[in-house]
């Protein structure tokens, strides 16, 4: 188990990487609104397009987890009630990812 | 789970109320929350009439006037009366601190006064500190040097290296910011609090001591000091203006850096 410096570090680091993705993030989407259904599609199937979403998913779900985790630490006192909720969410996210794999997937085949 | 609601037996109900005869129209109410163990009744809030023009100043001597003058079963803490001793600190208007340098012109409407938040109650406004002062012996407050015949002769310390201790020695342990925080309140039998880990910073950052490794490698732990989440009630909170919240954030650094 990562220690508690670890998880801090963590939680801090991907909270600075993730402000300047946000932020690209509503430039993007504002910039893309209005456009043809098309271009956007086109625009999603880019390189950096893919590379920005797989980026922007780990990070945003490995600082969710190690925030959960936080919750979970402060308000939950029960062990192995600790133990259960911490498997649905890992469950929870690793679905997410599937989820967001698959959708770039299709993007990029039809 | 932690506990959100009250158990029925600590639940508040309307106390004795106990009217001033005079015809000052200076007169201030203070509701005091009263609880006894000798009884099985529910805690209660007892109402009580002062002539604020024939009481000192602060909310201390009204509580104390209280006490000596209209119920002397009523039951607090105090000392110095002058904020250096930490003794009677309590949540007043709903902000812990400490009575002797509240001043009761500082209260709009009636004074409503109640022992320190979340901590178990011995009896009226006394707490049961117990606790803390457990959480205050785990961080060794005391200087630490490697060889024995370093503590025979004295630590010199320079200018700089002392003013690093500037805001933090003062501290007077009265518990207001620790029983402020609500991650103490969830989780005061692991996490060490505002209080301890200012202690614990004052420690770290003094030059005389040899320990500083030991000391940090304590406290990386998910609980002892991550729980704290910058919620900074234990700035606001603190009598001596005093900022353990900066002095958490200190530790945390200086444990990322090890």
């Amino acid at each position: 188990m990562e220690s508690a410096k670890n998880a801090w570090k963590i939680h801090r680091l991907t909270t600075i990487l993730l402000i300047p993705l946000i932020i690209y993030l509503f430039v993007r989407i504002i910039h893309f609104s209005g456009e043809p259904y098309q271009l956007i599609l086109e625009e999603l199937r880019s390189l950096w397009s893919i590379l920005f979403i797989l980026i922007f998913t780990v990070l945003g779900l490995i600082h969710m987890r190690v925030g959960v985790n936080e919750i979970l630490e402060d308000y939950i006192h029960d062990e192995s009630a600790k133990k259960v909720i911490n498997f649905l969410i890992s469950f929870f996210f690793i679905l997410i990812l599937i989820f967001v794999c698959l959708s770039m997937w299709l993007i990029l085949i039809f | 789970m932690v506990q959100f609601n009250l158990p029925d037996n600590s639940k508040l109900t309307d106390g004795d109320y106990y009217k001033l005869e005079s015809e000052n129209k200076r007169i201030k109410k203070f509701k005091i929350y009263r609880w006894s163990p000798e009884d099985d009744k529910n805690p209660r809030m007892d109402t009580y009439e002062v002539d604020i023009d024939d009481c000192g100043p602060m909310v201390l001597d009204a509580v104390m006037k209280i006490k000596n003058e209209v119920d002397t079963s009523l039951t607090f803490r105090r000392s110095c009366r002058e904020g250096i001793c930490g003794s009677c600190a309590m949540n007043i208007d709903g902000t812990n601190t400490l009575a002797c340098t509240k001043a009761i012109s500082d209260v709009k409407g009636d004074i409503k006064i109640y022992p320190l938040p979340h901590m178990p109650v011995i009896k009226d406004l006394v707490t049961n500190l117990k606790n803390l002062y457990k959480q205050l012996k785990s961080i060794k407050p005391w200087l630490i040097k490697q060889k024995q015949e370093a503590t025979d002769t004295e630590n010199i310390q320079s200018r700089n290296d002392r003013e690093k201790l500037d805001g933090l020695y003062e501290c007077i342990l009265c518990a207001c910011c620790s029983t402020s925080c609500p991650s103490y309140w969830w989780n005061s039998d692991k996490y060490l609090g505002p209080a301890v880990l200012l202690q614990s910073y004052r420690w770290l950052q003094d030059s005389r001591d040899e320990e500083r490794k030991e000391r940090l490698k304590e406290l990386d732990d998910t609980f002892k000091v991550y729980r704290c989440h910058t919620i900074m009630n234990c700035t606001q909170a603190c009598p001596k203006g005093l900022n353990p919240a900066k002095a958490i954030a200190g530790i945390k650094q200086m444990i990322a850096q090890q």
